[in-house]
């Protein structure tokens, strides 16, 4: 067995290689024994210690409380672990963790025995823990496996209303629990809304690290709450000023496309009352010059003279330039439509009746009517120039007119009519087996003084479009070259202002 | 035989007034012409007119104006109207005020010689 080290002069050396400070004060509380440490602490030699006391080299306060702790030890004789704090003499403060112990000598005398820890950096570490967990705008707390909260800053407890007691807090916990199943045992990041007791509701982004195993018996998580009230009231706002932006963006457009449709509109007008007064202005000589004709006809007829082809002539060229006015008004008229429901099949019978005998004998003509007495809302004087022109224009295609027939004519001329109901629109369609019209021009067709006739406005079908448009329908056109073509007007079958009120 | 008619051609285009009146007279009728609404008025007043062939956009007064006067003087004035081009609220105007018909203009003279025809009937 070892020898057990007794040899006084090792056991000192080994307690002035401690770094714990070591001092033994006599009953009056004097220094008898001082270890290296603690002669570093006072930053003096053992010599000029003994025999004195902590007055002598402290504070007086802190030598004071130092002085009735060690009284309170050595009268009664218990142990005592106090921390205190000392100021030396270059000013450097130290917490102490302090030990102290009252020995009993074989000669009767009582010591005081004190054990010094330096807890200063410990203390600095956990102050600046203090100071982190108090400054940051995250409310943190350590939660146990039973909810129970073992440690909460003061931004928890705020958050956690009332008082900001376990209970409120615990009541915060388990409300949690309640959003998110994996909250706290397993590491999550969700929002919810927090109420505490007392508080407004705040929308809060909750973390949780899920359960940290810490040495303890309870495993336990570190929740922190981060309110984002104000971040979610700012993602509203920003998605608010987003939507506010397209819809600025929309307005933007539909207002530079009510601007053009102005623009366009105020230049119709303008046409519209140039071409009305050009009209008169032209239709009163026109009307002179035929009643004219008709007279010299009237008057020169059996008197072998012969003008009966310049006559005939003067009489086309009226009824060319009347037909022009005609359709510069059908295309410039930007009236309001007087849109009536009538039985759209059995006006557009008389309509066709009527034109048919003003076209060429060798058409034929074929009417196919499907609206079943239906009533159609339209403005028959319009609609008529629409239907006259796509029938005059058909005719023209395949066979030309009575006065100049086509050098080419379509042979086994055939003109369909149709309507027909189809998706809540009625279509009216004038279809032909005539030459038809390549791509090209089948894509320019609709194209304002377009035209492939020596003789033409080029406002024929514009016309027959806008008038379309004027009904809220539209104009499909198709055609194959060698085949014919078919124009089909859509109209709906309640007005628009129907349409608006349902 | 047709009966020799006093009709009255207002028209402001003296072309159109008098190659009408001229047209009328070759089928013997008599012929009153004015050139403008109130002159209209006048001639109903000092003639006894069987039927009057009215343009309707006229200086001082519009010819269906004059026509709805005229009638409130002589009920059964009998009226038709030329127009160079549809003014619908006018022409809707003289419907309702009693005309007997609308010739759009250039006036197709079959139809017009047919009107007269049947009022000479």
């Amino acid at each position: 067995m070892q020898k057990r080290l007794s040899n006084p002069d090792a056991l000192l050396s080994i307690l002035d290689n401690l770094p714990t400070s070591i001092i033994v004060k006599d009953v009056d509380l004097n220094f008898v024994y001082s270890n290296r440490a603690h002669c570093q602490m006072i930053d003096r030699p053992e010599h000029e210690l003994l025999g004195k006391s902590d007055k002598d080299f402290w504070p007086q306060e802190q030598a004071d409380m130092f002085l009735q702790n060690d009284r309170s030890v050595m009268l009664t004789g218990e142990e005592s672990i106090v921390e205190e704090q000392a100021t030396n003499s270059n000013g450097t403060t130290s917490v102490l963790l302090t030990h102290k112990t009252r020995l009993e000598s074989p000669d009767g005398r009582s010591y005081l025995l004190c054990v010094n820890s330096d807890i200063s950096a410990l203390r600095k570490r956990e102050n600046h823990y203090r100071a982190l967990t108090e400054s940051v705008p995250i409310g943190i707390a350590q939660v146990d496996e039973d909810l129970n909260v073992h440690f909460a800053n003061p931004l928890f407890k705020l958050f956690s209303g009332g008082s900001g007691s376990e209970y409120e807090q615990e009541r915060v916990l388990r409300k949690l629990t309640e959003e998110n199943p994996a909250f706290p045992g397993k590491a999550c990041k969700f929002e919810a809304v927090v109420q505490g007791i007392g508080s407004e509701p705040r929308t809060m982004m909750v973390i949780s690290s899920g359960w940290l195993d810490l040495g303890e018996t309870r495993r336990s998580a570190t929740v922190s709450l981060i309110d984002v009230t104000q971040m979610t009231e700012l993602q509203r706002i920003n998605a608010e000023v987003s939507r506010l932006n397209k819809d600025l963006a929309a307005n933007m457009k539909s207002l530079k496309e009510a601007q053009d449709e102005l623009v366009k509109r105020g230049r119709m007008e303008q046409l519209g009352q140039l071409t009305a007064t050009v009209a008169h202005e032209l239709r009163n000589p026109l009307g002179a010059v035929r009643t004219s004709a008709y007279l010299l006809q009237r008057k020169t007829k059996d008197t072998g003279l012969g003008l009966e082809t310049l006559i005939e002539r003067i009489n086309k060229g009226v009824t060319r330039c009347d037909n022009i006015i005609t359709q510069l008004l059908d295309f410039s008229r930007n009236k309001m439509l007087e849109c009536q429901p009538g039985k759209l099949d059995d006006w557009l019978a008389g309509v066709i009746e009527e034109e048919a005998r003003s076209l060429p004998q060798v058409l034929e003509i074929e009417l196919s009517l499907g609206l079943d007495g239906r009533d159609v809302p339209f403005d028959p004087a319009r609609l008529q120039r629409a239907v006259v022109n796509l029938v005059s224009n058909a005719a023209e295609a395949m066979v030309g007119t009575v006065d100049q027939p086509h050098a080419n004519p379509t042979s086994n001329p055939r003109l369909t009519i149709s309507t027909k109901v189809r998706d809540g629109l009625v279509c009216l369609k004038v279809e032909d087996n005539g030459p038809g019209m390549s791509e090209d021009v089948v894509a320019r067709v609709r194209e304002p003084l377009f035209t492939t006739k020596s003789f033409g406005t080029g406002l024929g079908i514009p016309a027959v479009e806008q008038i379309a448009h004027q009904h809220g329908g539209k104009l499909d056109i198709r055609s194959v070259v060698n085949q014919g073509s078919s124009f089909e007007i859509w109209l709906p079958l309640q007005t628009q202002q129907e349409t608006a009120v349902a | 035989m047709s009966r020799q008619l006093n009709i009255l051609v207002v028209d402001d285009d003296a072309g159109n007034a008098e190659s009408l009146a001229e047209l009328f007279q070759l089928d013997n009728h008599r012929v009153i012409v004015a050139y403008d609404g109130q002159q209209a008025i006048e001639a109903f007043s000092l003639n006894k007119v069987d039927v009057g062939f009215f343009d309707v956009m006229m200086p001082n007064k519009n010819g269906v104006d004059s026509f709805i006067e005229i009638r409130s003087k002589f009920p059964e004035a009998r009226v038709y109207f030329m127009t160079g081009y549809s003014a619908d609220d006018l022409i809707d105007k003289a419907i309702n005020g009693g005309a007997l018909g609308v010739f759009s203009k250039p006036v197709d003279l079959s139809r017009v010689l047919a009107a007269v025809e049947s009022e000479a009937a």
